[in-house]
């Protein structure tokens, strides 16, 4: 399967919140960074985690605007999330990229 | 630490464990000893230190290291491969605009083959809390003042990757050799919490 | 929401604190911990993404008192309890 974000495409990272073991740590759920890089495919730790050998997907470098993520700071974070935990978004951020 | 009571109840824990283990066929005689042995030879700051010290000599080195990390290191004799698979390597190098810190918030991913074992505050959850939230702030408690026009970029080992930092070559080193260079790096420089 | 491990942009944790010439390891044990975690891995007794899960599993008041190879050794004996190679009783010794 091809992948489904390529560097430069804006995602919004996913806002379900798991019982089991993730990799999505909550401070960037429900947030919009932009892809970055595209950080080799692994099967999502999620599924590895409850014993399972799970499906093999894209995992992004994912940068955030500290603004976005904490309403305040001029930094920016990147995150390296599977494809799973990410949505398109259209949304324009009218912040400088980070 | 090591002589007090409860650390004294928990080591003789894990002795019956490993015996249990030992007894049901699961660990060979003399493999924790193997294992810890390997553990302890198998990386420290001074390859990660050689890293950075050849990059800073060699523009083009430079370059490829921040391309595809895996492939530059394998030019030094370094590997990613000591584990279970080939770890991804993420390098990214400071310049004078731009400051790179490493964390790993959810727990303590660290690229152990070129930094050796972690330090306990890397691991701590005052530094995994704070540094994505405020790293100027975390940066500060280290000594480490960065002009108030440098970007910060935290990275967040959340995932495969390791990463490590190639911390600014410092100004007036143009003299030294590379292994003179190579000396002048450390751990938390190559971490991100000290600038070299 | 979530477990206590996803502690990125919390408030309230104390000072960070640098230890000078940090050894590798406090206690023997720890290094015993550390061995034995990948022995056990090597084997495919469990993996490592069920072994940080058995980490964050533990209850968040205990996750925060341990020290870090309590909780690995924690791990360890709850993924050996669960995989059936041996009970809580035998693991604890009684």
């Amino acid at each position: 399967m091809p992948d489904r974000f390529v560097p430069g495409d804006p995602v919004r990272a996913g806002t379900c919140d798991p019982t089991g073991h993730t990799r999505l740590p909550r401070y960037v759920r429900g947030a919009v960074g932009q892809v970055a890089e595209v950080a080799g495919h692994h099967p999502l730790a999620d599924d590895r985690a409850r014993g399972l050998p799970g499906t093999v997907q894209a995992v992004y470098h994912v940068r955030f605007a500290a603004v976005d993520l904490f309403g305040a700071g001029d930094h920016t974070v990147t995150v390296e999330l599977w494809e799973d935990y990410l949505e398109p978004t259209t949304d324009h951020q009218d912040k400088e990229a980070p | 630490m090591s002589g007090d009571h409860s650390s004294a109840a928990i080591a003789e824990r894990v002795r019956h464990v490993e015996a249990l283990l030992e007894e049901r066929g699961l660990l060979d005689d003399g493999e924790i000893d193997r294992r810890i042995d390997e553990f302890l030879a198998g990386g420290s700051p001074a390859n990660g230190a050689r890293i950075t010290a050849h990059a800073w000599v060699d523009a083009d080195f430079r370059e490829r290291l921040l391309a595809d990390a895996n492939a530059a290191i394998r030019e030094l004799g370094l590997s990613m491969a000591g584990g279970l698979q080939e770890q991804r390597l993420k390098v990214v190098a400071n310049t004078a605009s731009e400051h790179h810190v490493v964390v790993c918030t959810l727990c303590s991913c660290y690229p152990i083959a070129l930094l050796g074992p972690s330090p306990a505050w890397y691991k701590s959850e005052a530094y995994r809390s704070r540094v994505v939230r405020d790293p100027r702030g975390v940066l500060r408690e280290f000594g480490l003042e960065l002009p108030a026009d440098t970007r910060i970029t935290v990275w967040d080992a959340s995932a495969e990757s390791r990463y490590m930092v190639v911390p600014r070559r410092p100004e007036g080193t143009e003299g030294m050799s590379e292994a003179e260079l190579a000396g002048l790096v450390t751990r938390k420089g190559l971490i991100g919490t000290a600038a070299v | 929401m979530s477990r206590i491990n996803d502690v990125g942009g919390m408030i309230g944790f104390p000072d960070i604190v640098e230890e000078p010439d940090e050894p590798a390891f406090h206690a023997d044990w720890e290094a015993h911990v550390l061995a034995l975690n990948a022995a056990l891995i090597r084997r495919g007794v469990y993996n490592l993404d069920e072994f940080r899960d058995a980490i964050e599993r533990m209850p968040p008041a205990s996750y925060l008192s341990a020290s870090y190879y309590e909780k690995w050794f924690t791990a360890i004996t709850t993924l050996l309890a669960e995989k059936g190679v041996a009970t809580p009783e035998e693991l604890a010794g009684a």
